[in-house]
């Protein structure tokens, strides 16, 4: 795929997540734009697009289940157990929230389910398959951070106190600065990601950066960030949520640090 | 002085530059400097002026060999091929910590602008000295009354009614000052940005006094320097008059590409002895180190990923410009981080002892304030990248 037909591709799907309600009906409508043929044929494309469209976007599918189960070799289309930070298991079911508040992000279908149950868990207990589900999250986490940079940004510029837009003073352009760092540092390991330590790392780095954006976002958009009339709440349970499924960004850079001390090296992971 | 008289007699390239692949280089490199290992390990003397011999030993070595000329223009002395050759060079050279990385980069920061505005010859005469190991070069920018806000800077060049210029002024933090027989310096030959020229000059020019600065971490590597009536021709002046606040941009790209790869394989090498340190410590509960260790791990390897992608774009054609301040950013701090966790992680050890960890902890400190600092960087994120507007 040419970068011409990626940027049609991106615009298609874009059009599609906006249009369509999140939740089950957005699954059926991807599944019409031939997002299961895309995952098989051209992962690499498919996943950073998707993933992070869903992030930038605020909308929301069970797309997280075919990353696992087609990177385990089986059929998608099902559901799997995911392992949730805390030694938690959740299941990301293929239908709309039941909306029973369990949940922070309450638009999300998500069920925890009982770790010692035998709940599908197969394909998460693939190393692979937890390793490409970590990979889009991750991409979905910097989209996430992406959504809440752009509101904040554009709250800077356009909200004025004594006398001038918020985005002159310094305190204010350090926070976004340092947001957009985190986010443009985050992506760069995902672009690295190929092997079960990279996309473990690139997960760890989505995490921070999302949870960076969230609390540097929420502080330039004051009051109005709090309000559950902005958007920018969503984006904030959204990135918690995420961070926790299939490990948060503590357990995985603890996780990290247990390897490499157990080798007794720091594996070199990005080549020239 | 033509630059071929510094090759040795019969020289023959080990590789062809232009048609390597990196792999291929990297591999000869690699094999080259296992053989030759013994005679280019780093002394046990760790003074200054142990470090600067060792860096022109391990400079004459490979470029005798060949290895330092690649990447390195042909009409400047150099066998051709693209810039990442150098990095993959100073990568092998970093891990096996044969050199300080930061004095082994200042070529970077050197040579390619030199290159870029030297008047005819020049740089062909000039540029085989410095890479052979023969001599230091230094960067003469900062002024006291001159760091972040570098445009102000009021070092005075006039010039004399036989076309020669006059250069009077001071400079400050001006790395290996002290060891340098050569200076690319900025003066003010008019008023603003476009007044600003840079110069070639020799350090040994009747007027220019050297005085050295300690430092927090005992390692004295910059100075004072003092310019009276320094005479310099005028075929010493890089570019044309008033080019000197574009060659000081235009050396950020090689900054921040080779010499940041390099940088990061060397703390690379300073996380593997932390993970070892760290073992025979033992002082503090696994669960504790492991999360320490794992946080300046997941920053290096974050830096390293943008670094190498940064490289590729390079490597591809592109212009670097302000969103190399990203990866600036990213690099100070996960030095400064790395060297946090070794202070967390090996309680006492830059207290107590006079370690290697001292030096590197204090030294990390400098990270957020040479070549731009961490403000200076987020001041150009938000302006440049996030178009903020004015502050
Ligand atoms: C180890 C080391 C080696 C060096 N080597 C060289 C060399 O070889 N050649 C050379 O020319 N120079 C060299 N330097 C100098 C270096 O480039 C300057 O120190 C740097 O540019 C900062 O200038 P300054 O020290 O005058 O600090 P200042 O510019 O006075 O800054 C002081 C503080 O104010 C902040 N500040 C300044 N302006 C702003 C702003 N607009 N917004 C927000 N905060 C601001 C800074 O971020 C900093 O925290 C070296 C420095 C060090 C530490």
């Amino acid at each position: 795929m040419d970068a011409e037909e990626r940027e049609l591709l991106a615009e298609a799907l874009r059009g599609t997540m906006t249009a369509t309600p999140a939740g089950a009906a957005l699954d059926a409508a991807l599944a019409e734009v031939g997002w299961e043929d895309l995952l098989a044929q051209e992962p690499e494309v498919a996943v950073p697009l998707v993933f992070s469209l869903l992030g930038e976007t605020g909308a929301h599918a069970s797309l997280v289940n075919d990353v696992l189960l087609a990177a385990a070799g089986q059929p998608v289309g099902g559901t799997v157990a995911l392992p949730y930070a805390g030694g938690r298991q959740v299941v990301w079911e293929r239908a709309d929230a039941g909306g029973d508040g369990g949940v922070l992000d309450a638009a999300l279908p998500l069920r925890a389910v009982d770790p010692d149950a035998a709940d599908g868990g197969k394909a998460a207990a693939d190393p692979v398959a937890l390793a490409a589900g970590r990979r889009a999250l991750g991409w979905w986490l910097v989209g996430t951070g992406r959504a809440m940079l752009d509101l904040a940004r554009t709250h800077a510029l356009d909200r004025t106190q004594f006398g001038k837009p918020i985005a002159a003073f310094q305190a204010v352009r350090h926070r976004l600065a340092e947001t957009y760092v985190a986010l443009e540092g985050a992506e760069a390991t995902l672009t690295v990601a190929e092997d079960e330590l990279g996309c473990l790392l690139a997960k760890a780095a989505a995490g921070q950066a999302a949870l960076d954006a969230a609390r540097h976002c929420q502080q330039v958009l004051g009051g109005i960030g709090f309000t559950a009339e902005h958007a920018l709440h969503h984006h904030i349970r959204r990135a918690l949520v995420l961070d926790g499924l299939l490990g948060n960004t503590r357990e995985l850079t603890r996780q990290a640090g247990a390897l490499i001390r157990a080798q007794r090296a720091a594996p070199r992971l990005a080549q020239l | 002085m033509s630059p071929t008289s510094l090759v040795p007699a019969g020289f023959v390239p080990p590789v062809d530059g232009k048609t390597a692949t990196v792999e291929e280089f990297r591999a000869a490199v690699r094999a080259w400097l296992d053989e030759h290992a013994a005679g280019l390990a780093k002394p046990a003397d760790h003074s200054l002026d142990a470090e600067v011999a060792q860096l022109g030993k391990v400079r004459r070595a490979l470029f005798d060999a060949g290895w330092m000329r690649y990447g390195w223009p042909v009409e400047a002395g150099g066998l051709g091929g693209p810039d990442v050759l150098r990095a993959v060079l100073g990568e092998e050279v970093a891990a096996r910590d044969l050199t300080d990385a930061t004095n082994y980069s200042l070529v970077e920061v050197l040579a390619p602008t030199m290159i870029s505005y030297a008047k005819g010859e020049l740089a062909a005469e000039m540029l085989p000295w410095l890479l052979s190991g023969r001599e230091q070069w230094c960067q003469g920018f900062s002024e006291p009354g001159s760091g972040s806000d570098l445009a102000s800077l009021t070092t005075r060049a006039l010039q004399r009614e036989d076309g020669a210029w006059v250069v009077n002024g001071q400079k400050v933090w001006t790395s290996l000052a002290q060891y340098a027989q050569r200076c690319v310096l900025l003066t003010r030959t008019a008023p603003g940005h476009a007044g600003i020229t840079a110069f070639f000059v020799d350090m040994d020019t009747p007027g220019i006094t050297v005085r050295p600065l300690r430092t927090m971490h005992g390692v004295d590597e910059f100075a004072e320097v003092f310019f009276d009536d320094v005479v310099v021709p005028h075929e010493r002046m890089l570019g044309k008059e008033g080019d000197g606040w574009s060659l000081a941009m235009d050396l950020l790209p090689y900054e921040r590409s080779t010499c940041f790869w390099h940088r990061i394989t060397y703390l690379f090498t300073r996380l593997d002895r932390l993970v070892a340190d760290a073992d025979t410590d033992g002082s503090e509960p696994t669960a504790t180190t492991d999360a320490a260790v794992g946080a300046a791990y997941l920053a290096l390897h974050t830096v390293r990923c943008r670094s190498r992608n940064t490289q590729r774009r390079l490597a591809a054609g592109a212009n670097l410009g302000p969103e190399t301040s990203v990866d600036k950013i990213l690099l100070a701090t996960a030095e400064q981080l790395l060297s946090n966790t070794a202070r967390d992680v090996l309680p006492g050890v830059i207290e107590l002892a006079d370690s290697d960890w001292r030096t590197e902890y204090l030294y990390s400190r400098a990270a957020t304030i040479y070549g731009g600092t961490a403000e200076i960087q987020r001041n150009i994120v938000a302006r440049r990248l996030l178009n903020l507007g004015k502050d």
